[in-house]
């Protein structure tokens, strides 16, 4: 909110503060002060000057030599304006003077002639008609006849500060300038005057009448004002506005602004020639109702938003803005002046489907209390009579749906200060409290508080306990180690533990972690070559993405994976271990009805020249044993987005898919614009991420030495050397270990055929092998090579 | 014999001086000690003399027999170690040469940050707890006390799935599920993932990361607050870090502060860090709201409490130094490389 000082201090006296003082004393009161701007900013060394004489240039037609008086001298200043005469009063950029532009001025030769300044246009002192007439003209700024050499800001009344005070929302009540002079005035242990709202009333011959048909209005209260004379509202009235940001149009409009923010309530001023018979419905609108409002759209309204209607139309969409038929402008003779409270809910729904937003509706979401309805209606009435804009009328009506409620909270000063944890006296308790307007009885340790109307936010004791503290000051508060507290035991539950150690096995195989967005595009699953019918299609809409490619939650990690490959490699980054952990969510239906599975996975993604199927599933592996996974079957995968004979999937003793992993299918790579070979490996820890990890149960070392044995056979192109090392180790016990060292094809070897050379470990628990156990074993284990793979011993 | 014995001596032991390898020092051992050696002849031709000389001639043969032994085995270990040094010397390697192999890799830094803090808390006896990240209306806000046409829910504007279920927001909303179930005394810490629908810029990503606190107990005090964060924020900045509360408002908890941290960077002088003021804004906290306690079947007379929560990701970028926040989601390996 932006609050200046100069209307501030209407009600507060500033004197001896300066703005950062005040800025500093509100922030440690709960009010953060963003920026404090000074209306004048930007502009230096620009007076008021008085042209004695002007000659033509000697070698420029278009220039003009200007001798300006300007108080401390007479300077030459060229100009190519034409606008200027002799005589006239002008805005003077002396030599080093500085521009809202952000432009300085320097004395310099201008085709010859020095000129010591410039004079200046509206435009460029940044200002409009609003703050002094002719500042639109085309050409310099003819001041009025005034003092010389005096500073061009104090002139155009560029002399206010303005906080732009933010305002927690629990505190509507300060969206004010008035609001915020009660907490100024306690805060500094001044008084605060009070709002004007003297006026004097008319007589009147007609008599408007209130019906509320929706508890959405809490309360509405309206008057009449006749014999009004539409015009431009004075100079300090537009000023104020300006400051805060308001543009002025005249007098009955610039009243109902100026309230809103002085007092906070939103105003609405109708014609009451446009109003029937001057009986205001509120009601709920009907649906396909239709309205116009004052920025000339029109809207469609539905039955659950509010309007302020007559008996035959709706004029104003309650709280948000008002209709351009019953509006008033430059013939309107006689107002009937509207405040009202309204439910916030109520205004930012309504204002949320039309996707119309006023300074009213803005004001209303924030909430606006009881007691500023009638604060803010007696302020404009007392500003119409000030302004002599109409003539108040006696004529009012006013319905009050919602009756204040007054609140009176029993507490103590011990159970305040047992919240705060330090001892505060119960006599600074209630200063404190009655300097903000709360009634505070004392009887013995009990304190009886009454709570001020407007501050809706204030319910129970710890809610006085905060009023207390944050004028007594947090500085106060002394740093205690929970005297009171029971010892816990603390830590990560399993889960979060397993993700831990996943992270550090992935780390563990030189990859580093990523972190990506939960959310993908529509795309996502056709990059990936998914089938129309895939499980990781079913994905989990956001109803209000920030954009289509952050529309649908993640079923799977690779995508995120593959943009941050891509990334990477077109920014030359070609060699990378990369991983994330992340939830991928699976919908038990669509839409929602329940919460749906979250399930924990782990996507790893190399690339580089050195990296190949089998490292990455050395890796998997790796990780998978850390957490005692041992892969019972390895098939070729079914992903549609890896390389259908370079990529495999892990099943687990359940028959579930563990892990996948392989060479990324050429066509998603292309689809991802990557031309490098990346290898990708999935996870699926929710599979065992819950699950302690099974104690180690020591092995005995064995005793006796290990013999090695080598052994070579050809076997047909298509037999798996995965199933060849099976078949061996369980040929025979004593075969302890089995290792493949070689493939060889080519010279000696049939087509279709090749030569698998295998290491063997030889051994047994109680015995040195003595030769005819080895020659025994090793028969046993070519038989079965023989017999289940018609392999040939190679000689 | 004597002068023979001698001369062969010295003859021998400049030939042993002269040798530059193990083998032609061998060779020289062989023309001397050898089976046809001179020395072995010269004892070979004791047999010569009359016998009464002989063992005078047998010890002078002996005592030169062993001085050249211990000569040439003298000069052998010289050898060999002028042997080994060459060769050592011949397999000098460039040793300013890396290799490119993947050792160990790196936690992202936010993950690096929540491990630091999250030990902190654990060390305090703080339960760490996850929950759903894809909440509903009731955990998100109603249950924290965020009714319907409360103003904090245009504060944040949140992702919606359904009308009633959404990506949570913060992650207050895994506190009340552990309060529902878990009636103190507890302390409860919850790092997670949260979701806002702002439009990613240097100081916003619609995904980023909170870590909240919770305590109650009887008779907690907001000076407990104070001392835990102040402990906290010596242990996570500096020794000589101080905190300040300054009034808030959250709807969860009453009285609500925000906690300034004295800037690490100028210890509180003021710098560009923290914008000259000396103090950088670290989370937001306060004092248990009643409802929401009640709310959680928590007897608010009987128990208070307080909750904190900060932004991971901005206190990450505060004490790394990142300038925007898009970087850590953007996973350039360069970036990541260098929080290893």
């Amino acid at each position: 909110m932006k609050l200046s000082l100069q209307w501030l201090s209407e009600y507060v006296a500033l004197d001896g503060i300066t703005p950062a003082e005040l800025a500093d004393k509100l922030v440690n009161i709960g009010f953060e002060v963003e920026e404090i701007v000074y209306t004048g900013k930007g502009i230096e060394r620009v007076v008021t000057g008085k042209i004695l004489d002007i000659k033509k240039h000697p070698d420029a037609d278009k220039l003009r030599v200007c001798m300006v008086d300007v108080g401390t001298e007479i300077t030459t200043i060229v100009t190519g304006a034409q606008n200027v005469q002799t005589g006239d009063f002008v805005p003077v950029a002396l030599d080093g003077a500085l521009l809202p532009n952000g432009k300085t001025i320097n004395a310099a030769p201008l085709r010859g002639v020095m000129s010591y300044g410039m004079l200046c246009s509206g435009a460029e002192l940044g200002i409009d008609n609003n703050v002094i007439k002719g500042a639109e003209e085309n050409g310099i700024l003819i001041l009025p006849e005034t003092e010389i050499g005096k500073d061009i800001r104090e002139l155009l009344r560029l002399n206010d500060w303005i906080l732009d005070v933010s305002v927690t929302a629990n505190r509507p009540d300060c969206q004010s300038v008035y609001g915020m002079a009660r907490e100024v005035a306690a805060v500094l242990g001044r008084k605060r005057k009070p709002l004007s709202l003297k006026y004097k009333t008319v007589p009147c011959d007609c008599t408007p009448t209130v019906k509320i048909s929706n508890t959405a209005c809490t309360r509405y209260t309206c008057r009449v004002i006749k014999d009004v004379k539409i015009q431009q509202s004075p100079q300090w009235m537009r000023d104020r506005l300006r400051s805060v940001g308001v543009r002025p149009i005249n007098n009955v409009v610039d009243i109902t602004n100026y309230v809103l923010f002085e007092v906070g309530q939103p105003l609405h001023a109708f014609d009451t020639s446009y109003v029937s018979d001057l009986g205001i419905i509120v009601r709920s609108a009907q649906a396909g109702e239709k309205i116009t409002t004052l920025d000339s759209h029109t809207y469609t309204l539905t039955n659950e938003m509010l309007v302020i209607a007559d008996k035959e139309k709706a004029l104003a969409v309650a709280g948000v803005m008002g209709g351009e038929y019953s509006g008033i402008n430059e013939q309107t003779q006689s107002v009937l002046l509207e405040s009202a409270g309204f439910a916030k809910g109520s205004v930012r729904a309504t204002s949320r489907a039309l996707g119309l937003r006023s300074d009213s509706s803005a004001r209303y979401e924030k909430g606006v209390d009881a007691m500023s309805v009638d604060m803010g209606r007696e302020r404009a009435l007392a500003l119409f009579d000030q302004l002599k804009a109409g003539k108040v009328t006696d004529a009012f009506a006013e319905e009050i749906r919602v009756p204040t409620q007054t609140k009176t909270i029993k507490t103590s000063a011990k159970k305040i200060c047992d919240l705060l944890g330090i001892e505060i006296k119960q006599s600074v308790i209630a200063k404190i409290l009655k300097a903000l307007d709360f009634v505070v009885q004392t009887d013995g340790d009990s304190l009886n508080v009454d709570v001020p109307a407007f501050r809706e936010d204030i319910d129970n004791y710890t809610d006085l306990a905060e009023e207390v503290i944050r004028y007594y000051g947090y500085d106060n508060l002394q740093s205690t180690f929970l005297p009171t507290a029971k010892t816990t035991a603390g830590g990560e539950d399993i889960r979060l533990k397993n993700l831990n150690l996943v992270k550090a096995c992935a780390c563990g195989v030189g990859a580093y972690e990523i972190n990506t967005f939960s959310f993908y595009g529509k795309k996502a699953a056709d990059k990936l070559n998914l089938p129309s019918d895939s499980e990781l299609r079913n994905q989990i809409e956001i109803l209000n993405p920030l954009g289509e490619e952050y529309s649908l939650m993640r079923t799977q990690l690779v995508s995120n994976m593959l943009n941050v490959a891509a990334l990477n490699i077109s920014r030359k980054n070609t060699c990378f271990r990369l991983f994330e952990v992340g939830k991928t969510y699976f919908p038990k239906a669509l839409p929602l009805t329940e919460l749906p599975d979250e399930r924990d996975t782990l996507c790893l993604a190399f690339a580089g020249e050195s990296e190949s199927f089998y490292t990455i599933k050395a890796a998997a592996l790796d990780i998978l044993g850390k957490f005692a996974i041992k892969p019972e079957r390895i098939e070729y995968t079914n992903k549609p987005y890896l390389h259908p004979g370079i990529g495999c999937d892990f099943f687990n003793a359940e028959d579930a898919i563990v892990c996948s992993l392989g060479k990324l299918h050429p066509a998603v790579a292309k689809n991802y614009g990557i031309s490098i070979p990346v290898y990708i490996c999935e996870i699926y820890l929710h599979t065992f991420i819950q699950k302690e990890i099974p104690l180690v149960r020591f092995e005995p070392l064995p005793k006796y030495q290990e013999v090695d044995r080598d052994l070579a056979v050809v076997v047909r192109m298509d037999i798996p050397v995965g199933a060849i090392l099976k078949s061996v180790r369980a040929a025979d016990t004593l075969c302890v270990r089995a290792d493949l060292f070689d493939i060889y094809t080519g010279e000696q070897i049939d087509k279709g055929y090749k030569s698998v050379a295998l290491s063997l470990g030889l051994s047994a628990p109680d015995r040195t092998l003595n030769d005819k156990d080895i020659t025994t074993a090793m028969q046993k284990i070519l038989s079965a090579l023989e017999e289940q793979f018609d392999a040939k011993l190679r000689l | 014999m004597e002068e023979k014995v001698k001369q062969l001596t010295e003859e021998t032991v400049s030939a042993i001086a002269a040798c530059n390898t193990t083998a032609a020092l061998n060779d020289v051992r062989v023309k001397i000690l050898g089976k046809s050696g001179a020395l072995t002849a010269l004892l070979r031709n004791m047999k010569d003399l009359p016998p009464e000389q002989r063992p005078e001639a047998g010890k002078i043969v002996n005592v030169a027999r062993e001085k050249l032994e211990s000569a040439f085995s003298d000069r052998q270990d010289e050898l060999l170690r002028i042997e080994s040094e060459k060769r050592m010397r011949e397999e000098r390697i460039d040793i300013t040469i890396d290799e490119h192999i993947p050792l160990s890799g790196g936690l992202h830094p936010l993950t690096q940050v929540r491990n630091r803090i999250v030990e902190f808390f654990t060390s305090l006896g703080f339960v760490i707890a996850d929950s759903p990240e894809i909440e509903t209306d009731y955990y998100n806000f109603e249950a924290l006390n965020i009714p319907a046409d409360h103003p904090a829910r245009e504060m944040q504007d949140t992702f919606f799935v359904t009308d009633t279920i959404l990506l949570r927001s913060q992650t207050s909303a895994g506190q009340i599920r552990m309060m529902e179930k878990v009636k103190p005394p507890l302390k409860m810490l919850s790092p997670g993932r949260v979701f806002r629908a702002d439009e990613a810029d240097a100081t916003h990503t619609p995904v980023f990361h909170q870590i909240e606190g919770l305590v109650v107990d009887k008779g907690i005090t907001m000076c407990d607050l104070k001392g835990i964060l102040d402990l906290f924020a010596q242990k996570f900045f500096s020794k000589s870090t101080r905190t300040r509360f300054r009034p808030s408002y959250f709807p969860f908890t009453e009285p609500s502060v925000e906690v300034d941290a004295s800037c690490h960077r100028c210890g509180g002088k003021g710098c560009n860090v923290c914008k000259g003021t000396g103090w950088i804004e670290i989370m937001g906290a306060g004092m248990v709201n009643r409802n929401v306690l009640a709310n959680c079947g928590i007897d608010p007379d009987e128990y208070t409490g307080f909750a904190f929560g900060c932004g991971l990701d901005r206190i990450t970028s505060i004490i790394h130094g990142i300038t925007d926040a898009r970087i850590p989601f953007e996973n350039d390996i360069r970036f990541l490389k260098q929080f290893r």
